[in-house]
């Protein structure tokens, strides 16, 4: 992997070095030698710190220089000024680094440091990511400068999700979280104050990325918009891009001298750009790990029809209105299909679109009605299951999962209910179709996989940018 | 478009100092890309005795025309319905007085004479410079209920006619475009077109740091630029 502006050896380095390396259990720069000893990195692993000899039986280096061989990623976990100290120094066999430390932009007078630093990564060619980050889980290489405990925050396992964030927190909880919703993850990388390596780098590595099947951009700002727009557009335009953009609030962009700048405010202007790029966003945590739930789970679709099946009336009707608010395609049936249906399904169903198999419903019938509903065109359906009606059994799951595979479309189960139902959550995951326990949140995460909100421009174009 | 007329109009208002142009030099930048205004007549100070209006058709809208003033309307300066030249004259009379009275510091350019124009379904066309994304455009309703809906929508700009299209249809007042209560839709190609246009221009003349047409009204067949803005980079930016 060296795409992305000469940036990719970040995430299969031959060798990383931890400057100030600490043998002491808890310390930041021991969690990070523990975990990267423990995610099954195995390329070279040197610890630099004058005070030690050896580290956990490792030897233990003075300096970066002392080494004597190339050092492609030096994480630093030291105060800034012995960072600014130590890069000032003899650095030369250092490609990249880390930079984990706080105490630069982020804080008074940190700025001028910055600045220093930007102008010895140029000077001595080294890539920096940071500082003020944690810097990058990647299950693929086993690489994992997170210095937080394994037992405090579980790591997610190999998968097609990337993650770039800004925040280092967000990007602890999020991973923390794919961890135990079993959603598996590439790469993450926490960029901090982006004084090298920003959002457009990353994105530009991920594009080309064969390991990364979908992409999660969490935004508080922006520098570079264009840079990042082009970027962005080129990621999207080969898999999905979801974002979402935090610190909404933001005061206008310009006096209310007119109405183009009184009536917008930086966040629209976020909204503009993503559409531009292609990019889905996301409103919230709870759609995010609603959208990556969904996207672990199927492709982005072609197209916008909707087939909603249920066997309760009045959920079929707040989903349709949640679909034509995110303008889903909720066509109703042909005739020649709700002929057929009306032929093989319980006599007071509905046969339109919504199909309400009501009460009466048995396995069977949802077999029938999402088959017809496929064969029909519809490019994905959101099925909702309510286990009061009496004639159902599991025998249901394993249905709908066959039909599925069998028509390689999405279905998305919504399933609102208590205990009962909350039990049966698990069966429908084995079988590989995320479940939704609120109508409205099944039909965002729909809405994710035909790539509307933001992106509904593309789509219009009969180009949406993974078609 | 004559980028010559342009830069003219550009280079003569900063040489003033000057950080937004004249509705009348704007309405000239905006027609250079064939946005369609109203026919016009700019009367300076001293000579509206002997105004020639051989090329415009009356009923008449009088506008003033003041470096120092950006909201006409609140201080007297949009006097409309005239039907002849004595209607002129003394419009011009009255807006004197008012402007002396409301906004004494203003300096009067000159008077704005237009031909009135049908009201049409009014909107607005704005495009802006943001420090980060560049140039941006905005499409919104428009109307004395604009401020209060904020129905708008933004894009990046350039922008191709799918986007401009579709920022319409973003809008919660799009049935006003396409036609409501018995009303004839309006031109979507036309503003189509006019918010590529003033695309183009964010997008190409720097010196601009924000443009904005309001209102626009659409017609069936048509469009017309009922008043424009525009706001130049400041020289120490």
């Amino acid at each position: 992997m060296n795409t992305g502006k000469g940036m990719g050896f970040f995430f299969d380095p031959q060798s990383i070095a931890i400057i100030g390396a600490s043998p002491t259990p808890g310390k930041a720069s021991h969690v990070i030698l523990d975990n990267l000893r423990r995610t099954g990195y195995n390329g070279s692993i040197y610890p630099v710190n004058p005070k030690y000899d050896h580290i956990d039986g490792m030897k233990c280096y003075a300096s970066i220089a002392d080494i004597g061989k190339q050092v492609d990623v030096a994480i630093f976990v030291l105060p800034a000024s012995k960072v600014m100290e130590i890069l000032g120094g003899p650095v030369e066999n250092v490609r990249g680094a880390i930079i984990i430390s706080s105490g630069f932009r982020e804080v008074e007078k940190g700025e001028l440091l910055e600045e220093e630093l930007k102008r010895i990564a140029e000077e001595k060619c080294i890539r920096i990511i940071g500082p003020n980050c944690l810097g990058i889980y990647d299950a693929i290489y086993g690489v994992d400068t997170f210095l937080v405990p394994v037992e405090q925050v579980k790591r997610p396992k190999k998968g097609g999700l990337s993650i770039l964030t800004q925040s280092g927190s967000f990007a602890v909880l999020i991973m923390d979280e794919m961890a135990t919703e079993g959603i598996g993850v590439a790469r993450i990388v926490s960029y901090g104050n982006k004084v090298d390596v920003d959002e457009a780098d990353c994105l530009d590595l991920l594009a080309e990325d064969e390991a990364t099947r979908y992409v999660l951009l969490y935004i508080e700002s922006v520098e570079n918009g264009r840079e990042f727009v082009e970027a962005a557009s080129r990621c999207a335009a080969k898999k999905p891009v979801v974002a979402i953009k935090v610190g909404r609030g933001e005061a206008g962009m310009h006096a209310a001298r007119s109405h183009t700048g009184a009536l917008g405010g930086k966040y629209e202007i976020y909204r503009a750009a993503f559409r531009k790029a292609g990019i889905i966003e996301v409103d919230g945590y709870e759609d995010l790990k609603d959208a990556c739930r969904v996207l672990e789970a199927y492709n982005i679709v072609d197209g916008n029809k909707v087939l909603i099946i249920t066997d309760g009336g009045g959920i079929g009707v707040s989903m349709a209105d949640a679909c034509e608010d995110l303008g889903l395609d909720v066509r109703r049936l042909s005739q020649d299909s709700k002929k057929r249906l009306s032929s093989k399904l319980p006599a007071f169903s509905a046969t339109d679109n919504p199909i309400d198999l009501t009460a009466s419903a048995k396995d069977d019938d949802y077999f029938t009605a999402l088959e017809e509903g496929f064969l029909n065109g519809y490019d994905l359906a959101i099925v909702t299951v309510l286990w009061g009606a009496p004639a159902l059994s599991t025998r249901v799951i394993d249905g709908i999962s066959e039909v599925q595979n069998r028509y390689n479309k999405p279905v998305l189960i919504c399933s609102p209910g208590g205990e009962f139902t909350r039990n049966k959550y698990r069966l429908f995951e084995e079988k590989g179709m995320p479940v939704f326990s609120t109508p409205e949140a099944g039909v965002r995460a729909a809405a994710v996989l035909i790539g509307k909100g933001t992106v509904r421009d593309n789509m219009s174009k009969g180009a949406g940018p993974w078609i | 478009m004559d980028l010559k007329v342009v830069d003219s109009i550009i280079n003569n208002a900063q040489n003033e100092g000057r950080d937004h142009l004249f509705e009348t030099e704007a309405k000239t930048l905006i027609s250079q890309w064939d946005i369609p205004v109203p026919g016009s007549v700019l009367v300076k100070g001293s000579e509206f005795p002997d105004i020639s209006v051989d090329s415009i058709e009356p009923p008449f809208i009088l506008k003033v025309v003041s470096r120092n003033i950006l909201h006409k309307t609140e201080v007297g300066g949009v006097i409309s319905d005239l039907g002849d030249m004595d209607d002129v004259r003394n419009a011009i009379i009255r807006m004197k007085k008012d402007i002396e009275k409301n906004a004494p510091q203003a300096r009067i350019e000159g008077f704005l004479l237009e031909e009135f124009v049908p009201v049409g379904v009014e909107v607005i066309i704005g495009g802006t410079r943001d420090p980060q994304f560049g140039p941006v455009m905005m499409f919104g309703t428009g109307g004395v209920m604009v401020e209060l809906m904020k129905d708008v929508s933004f894009r990046l700009a350039p922008l191709d006619k799918s986007e401009s299209m579709a920022m319409m249809e973003d809008l919660r007042g799009y049935p006003l475009l396409t036609g409501y209560r018995g009303s004839k839709p309006v031109d979507r190609e036309q503003l189509a077109s006019v918010i590529m246009k003033v695309s183009d221009i964010i997008t190409k003349i720097k010196e601009i740091r924000e443009i904005e047409i309001n209102p626009l009204f659409a017609y069936e067949d048509g469009v017309m630029a009922v008043d424009a803005r525009v706001i130049l980079e400041l020289e120490e930016r």
